[in-house]
C-alpha cells in the first residue's frame, strides 16, 4: 500500500511538472498594468482580483506605450465587447492595432505579460479569438476560466508556445494562480 | 471540505437534471395539435405559459404568466421595473387590441438635471414603470384566470431560485460594471465581488416578496402602499425622480393596434411612440420589389442591397416623425401608406449605395400622404374599465428636428429644457426656424455640420452601446381557440439603470429620449420613442395567423420585417424563418451588419455596391432574439419557434416537438 502511494505520488508529481514547462511561482513582479484586449467588462473584474490580493496595479482600458513606464508586468484581459468598444469610441480594427502595439512595446521593454481570460465562452468566437490569440502568444502564463477552453484553444496555444496554463473552474479561483505568480 | 464537496456535487446534479428536463420538453421549435403554443426567451417562462394553457387559460392568461415569469428568470431584459407593449387578437370577439404599458416620465421630471452621457445607467434614468399596470389590466380585461394563479410561477422562481443559463451568465458578465454600482443589486448578481455564472442558482427573495404583494393586492400592491413608498424613496435617494404620486397615477393605454397589409395579409402592430409603423413602412416598400424572384437576401446581393437601403430610409423617417402622439403630431397614416412607400421606393438606387454616406439619407415627407391611406384604426380608441386611453393627433405639421438639444441653451428660441419658446409668427427667428425644419442631414445647414462633426461619433458609439443587443424580451402565445398575444417588454438596456428597490430592477428608459429630436425630447408625463414592435399577422379571413416580435433595440424593426418576408415572401417554415441569416442597417451608422452565414461572394458583391460590411457570428444575439407562433387553420396545427440566438424555447404541454 505504501509503495503504491509513493508510486501514485510520483506519477502525479511527474504529470504536474510535465504540464508546467515554466514554473509560474514568483514569475511576475509589481507594479502591474492591467489592460483589455477587446474592451469587455472583464478588465474591471481582473482589477477586482488584483485588489483582493493587495497587489500594486492600475487598470487602463485603452493603455498605450506611455502607460508602460515603470511597469514590471502587463496583465492583458482578452474578450471582445461591442458595447465596450462603443463606449470607448473605437472600432475593432483600432483595438486590434492598439493591442498589437502595446504587446510589442512590452516585449521591447522586457515587460512580462500574463493573460487572464475570465469570460468563458462569452469571450470566445469570431470577434474574440484573434484578440485571445494575440494575448496568449505574448504571455508567459495563461489563466483561463474553463468554459473558455472547452475546445482546448488556449491549452493548444500554451503547448505550442511552451508556456504554462492554469485552467480554473470559476473566476474567483484565479486568485490562487495569481497569488502564486506574484 | 467533504460537506462542501457533497454540496457542490448535489448542485451540479440539480443543474444537470434541470437542464435535461428543460431540453426534453422545451426545444427551440415545437408543433402541437391542441391547447395552443407559447414561445418565449426562457424555457421557464414558456413552461409557465404552457401550464396555464394546459389548465384551460386563454392566450392572455398564459402571456401574462409568461411575462411575469420572464421578468424573474431573464432579469436583464424586462421585469416589474420596466414596461412594454402587447398586441392581442381575439377570434370570437373579432377584436384586436393594443396595450401600451411603456414607462413614462415623472410629472416632476423637469426638476431632474439629466445628462445623456453621464446618467444613462443611473437612478436618474428611471421612468415610472408600467409592467405591472399593463399586465394586470390585460388580465382583467381579456383574461379568464385570477392574478394570484398566473403570477405564482414568477413568485416560485424568485423565491426558490433557478439555474443560470449560458445567456444570462454572459449578460451578467458583460454588465458587471453596471451591477456593481448599487449594493442591493450587487449582492444579488455579484456575490463576493464576482459575477454569478452559468450553473449557479439565482434567488431573488425581495422580488418574491414584491410579487406576493401584487398577487394579494393587484396593481395597487405595486403602485400604492409600502412598495410604492420604498420604490420612490430609493429612486429619489439615488438622484432619480419617480414620486409616489407618479406611481399611483400610472395608467396603461388600451387602443386599437396600428394596421397595415402585406401581400394580402393584414398586419397589426404597435402604434407610436412604439415602432410598428416602421415595420409597416418597410414592408410596404418591400412589396414594391420582387424579392421572391431576386432570391433570399442571404444569398442574393440584389435583395440584400434592397433591404439595406430600405432600412436606412425607414430609420431616418422613424427618427424624424415618430414620438409620443400625446405630445406630437405624428403623420402615422402617411408613414404606413402605400403611396408614401412608392415615393421611398423610388428614392432607392438599386445599383449602389446612394447617398454614399448613410447619414446623408434624407427623410421623406409622409405628411402629404397622411390622408391618402385607408382610414387607420388608431383614431378609434377603446375605453374599457378604468384604464386610460388616448387618441392620436394626426397633422401635417412637422416639428423642428434639426437643432441639437445640447446646443439649445445657447439659442434664444429654446428654454433650458430645449423646449421652443413661444415667439410671434412674424419674428425673424421664425424664418430661421423654418429653415431648419427638415432633417439633421441637410449638409448645408449649420446643425447638420454640427451633427457631422460632433455628434456622429457619439451616435455611432450609442449604436454600438446597444450592440450586444438582446436587451428587452419578446414572447408570444396562441391558445386552443386561436387567440393570440404578441408581447414585447423591456427595462431599457441590460439590467436597466442597475438600481434595484424592493428587489425590482428599475428601467433606464429616460435614455430613449433624444437630445437632438424635438419630437422625442424629455417632457413631464411623456413616453419616449421605442423600437419595440410586437406584431400579429392576420390571415385572409382576419383571424390571427402569426404572432411575432423581437428584442434588440434598433435591430427590432429589421428583424421583425425580415421574418415576415421569410414567411410570406420566401414561404419558409417558422423555424426556417427564425433561423435564416439576418442583416441590419440604419441611417446613423455607416456599416451594413450581417451574420457570418451570408457567403463571401455576396459580401464581395455588396462591397462593390458601396456597402461597408461588418460580419458577426453565424447566429448572433446582436440581431435580436425573436419568438413566433403560427396557427395553421387548415391543418389545425400550432407551431412555435424561439430564437436560437437567445436560448429561448417554444412549447406546449401536449404537443410533439423537435429541434
Amino acid at each position: 500500500m505504501k509503495k503504491l502511494s509513493i508510486f501514485l505520488f510520483l506519477v502525479i508529481a511527474f504529470s504536474t511538472f510535465a504540464k508546467d514547462p515554466i514554473p509560474a511561482s514568483g514569475l511576475y513582479s509589481q507594479p502591474i498594468l492591467v489592460t483589455s484586449a477587446g474592451q469587455s467588462a472583464d478588465v474591471s473584474l481582473a482589477g477586482t482580483l488584483l485588489r483582493k490580493l493587495n497587489l500594486n496595479f492600475k487598470v487602463v482600458n485603452l493603455a498605450k506605450e506611455s502607460d508602460l513606464s515603470g511597469v514590471k508586468t502587463l496583465v492583458i484581459v482578452p474578450g471582445f465587447s461591442s458595447k465596450g468598444l462603443g463606449a470607448a469610441g473605437i472600432s475593432r480594427e483600432q483595438e486590434l492595432d492598439r493591442v498589437k502595439s502595446i504587446l510589442k512595446s512590452a516585449k521591447d521593454k522586457g515587460i512580462k505579460v500574463l493573460m487572464l481570460h475570465l469570460g468563458g465562452k462569452a469571450r470566445r468566437g469570431v470577434q474574440s479569438d484573434d484578440l485571445c490569440q494575440l494575448a496568449a502568444n505574448a504571455s508567459s502564463l495563461l489563466i483561463v476560466v474553463k468554459q473558455g477552453d472547452e475546445d482546448q484553444f488556449f491549452t493548444k496555444l500554451a503547448s505550442q508556445k511552451k508556456v504554462q496554463i492554469k485552467v480554473i473552474d470559476k473566476m474567483a479561483e484565479a486568485l490562487t494562480p495569481l497569488k502564486e505568480a506574484f | 471540505m467533504m460537506i462542501y464537496s457533497i454540496r457542490k456535487k448535489a448542485n451540479m446534479v440539480f443543474a444537470l437534471l434541470f437542464f435535461v428536463q428543460l431540453f426534453i420538453v422545451q426545444p427551440l421549435y415545437a408543433q402541437a395539435e391542441k391547447n395552443g403554443m407559447a414561445a418565449t426567451a426562457h424555457p421557464l417562462a414558456t413552461k409557465a405559459a404552457m401550464d396555464i394553457l394546459a389548465k384551460g387559460g386563454n392566450a392572455v392568461d398564459a402571456a401574462v404568466a409568461a411575462a411575469f415569469t420572464i421578468g424573474v428568470v431573464e432579469p436583464d431584459g424586462s421585469g416589474l421595473g420596466g414596461g412594454g407593449g402587447m398586441v392581442i387578437s381575439l377570434v370570437n370577439e373579432h377584436k384586436n387590441v393594443f396595450i401600451n404599458y411603456y414607462p413614462r416620465t415623472s410629472e416632476d421630471v423637469d426638476k431632474l438635471a439629466f445628462d445623456f452621457d453621464k446618467d444613462k445607467k443611473t437612478a436618474k434614468s428611471i421612468l415610472v414603470p408600467g409592467t405591472v399596470a399593463g399586465l394586470v389590466s390585460a388580465l382583467e380585461a381579456y383574461g379568464t384566470m385570477p392574478l394570484s394563479v398566473v403570477i405564482q410561477p414568477a413568485i416560485n422562481y424568485a423565491r426558490d431560485g433557478f439555474p443560470i443559463d449560458e445567456t444570462l451568465g454572459k449578460i451578467v458578465l458583460d454588465n458587471s460594471n453596471v451591477l456593481e454600482k448599487y449594493p442591493a443589486t450587487a449582492e444579488v448578481y455579484l456575490p463576493g465581488g464576482f459575477p454569478i455564472a452559468q450553473g449557479d442558482t439565482l434567488r431573488q427573495p425581495k422580488l418574491a416578496a414584491t410579487l406576493e404583494q401584487i398577487a394579494l393586492h393587484g396593481a395597487k400592491g405595486f403602485y400604492e402602499g409600502q412598495v410604492a413608498a420604498d420604490l420612490s424613496a430609493e429612486i429619489i435617494a439615488n438622484g432619480g425622480m419617480v414620486t409616489v404620486s407618479d406611481l399611483k397615477n400610472y395608467q396603461p393605454v388600451i387602443s386599437e393596434p396600428l394596421q397595415g397589409t402585406f401581400r394580402g395579409y393584414k398586419i397589426i402592430t404597435s402604434p407610436p411612440p412604439q415602432s410598428g409603423a416602421s415595420v409597416l413602412e418597410a414592408l410596404n416598400i418591400f412589396e414594391l420589389g420582387n424579392l421572391p424572384a431576386w432570391g433570399h437576401f442571404s444569398t442574393s446581393d440584389k435583395s440584400l442591397h434592397f433591404l439595406a437601403e430600405t432600412f436606412k430610409r425607414v430609420s431616418s423617417d422613424r427618427g424624424s416623425f415618430i414620438g409620443d402622439p400625446k405630445f406630437n403630431t405624428v403623420p402615422v397614416n402617411g408613414l404606413i401608406s402605400k403611396s408614401y412607400a412608392k415615393e421611398r421606393f423610388a428614392d432607392i438606387d438599386m445599383g449602389r449605395v446612394n447617398p454614399a454616406e448613410n447619414r446623408m439619407v434624407r427623410s421623406g415627407n409622409p405628411t402629404k400622404h397622411n390622408s391618402s391611406s385607408s382610414k387607420q384604426s388608431q383614431n378609434s380608441v377603446i375605453k374599457e374599465k378604468s384604464v386610460s386611453s388616448e387618441s392620436y393627433i394626426i397633422s401635417d405639421d412637422q416639428d423642428d428636428e434639426s437643432m441639437p438639444t445640447s446646443n439649445r441653451w445657447k439659442n434664444p428660441r429654446f428654454d433650458t429644457w430645449g423646449k421652443k419658446k413661444h415667439i410671434s409668427a412674424d419674428a425673424p427667428v421664425e424664418k430661421e426656424e423654418a429653415d431648419t425644419s427638415d432633417n439633421i442631414n441637410d449638409v448645408d445647414k449649420p446643425e447638420a455640420l454640427f451633427y457631422k462633426s460632433t455628434l456622429a461619433p457619439q451616435l455611432a458609439a450609442l449604436a454600438e452601446t446597444s450592440g450586444e443587443g438582446g436587451h428587452t424580451t419578446h414572447l408570444c402565445v396562441a391558445d386552443k381557440n386561436g387567440n393570440m398575444v404578441s408581447l414585447t417588454q423591456t427595462i431599457g438596456n441590460f439590467f436597466g439603470s442597475g438600481l434595484s428597490a424592493c428587489g425590482v430592477l428599475m428601467n433606464n428608459g429616460l435614455v430613449n429620449f433624444s437630445a437632438i429630436s424635438e419630437k422625442n425630447r424629455i417632457q413631464p408625463g411623456k413616453q419616449p420613442r421605442s423600437s419595440i414592435a410586437p406584431t400579429i399577422v392576420l390571415d385572409q379571413n382576419g383571424k390571427p395567423y402569426i404572432a411575432l416580435g423581437s428584442p434588440g433595440a434598433g435591430r427590432i424593426i429589421p428583424t421583425v420585417a425580415q421574418i415576415i418576408l421569410n414567411l410570406l415572401d420566401y414561404k419558409m417554415t417558422i423555424k426556417e424563418a427564425n433561423d435564416a441569416p439576418r442583416m441590419f442597417s440604419q441611417k446613423f451608422d455607416e456599416k451594413l451588419y450581417i451574420e457570418g452565414r451570408i457567403p463571401q461572394e455576396v459580401r464581395t458583391a455588396m462591397e462593390r455596391r458601396g456597402h461597408q460590411i461588418q460580419v458577426y457570428d453565424n447566429f448572433d444575439l446582436f440581431f435580436g432574439g425573436a419568438q413566433l407562433v403560427l396557427y395553421d387553420a387548415q391543418s389545425g396545427l400550432f407551431y412555435g419557434s424561439a430564437d436560437k440566438r437567445r436560448g429561448g424555447s417554444a412549447g406546449t404541454s401536449t404537443g410533439r416537438s423537435e429541434d
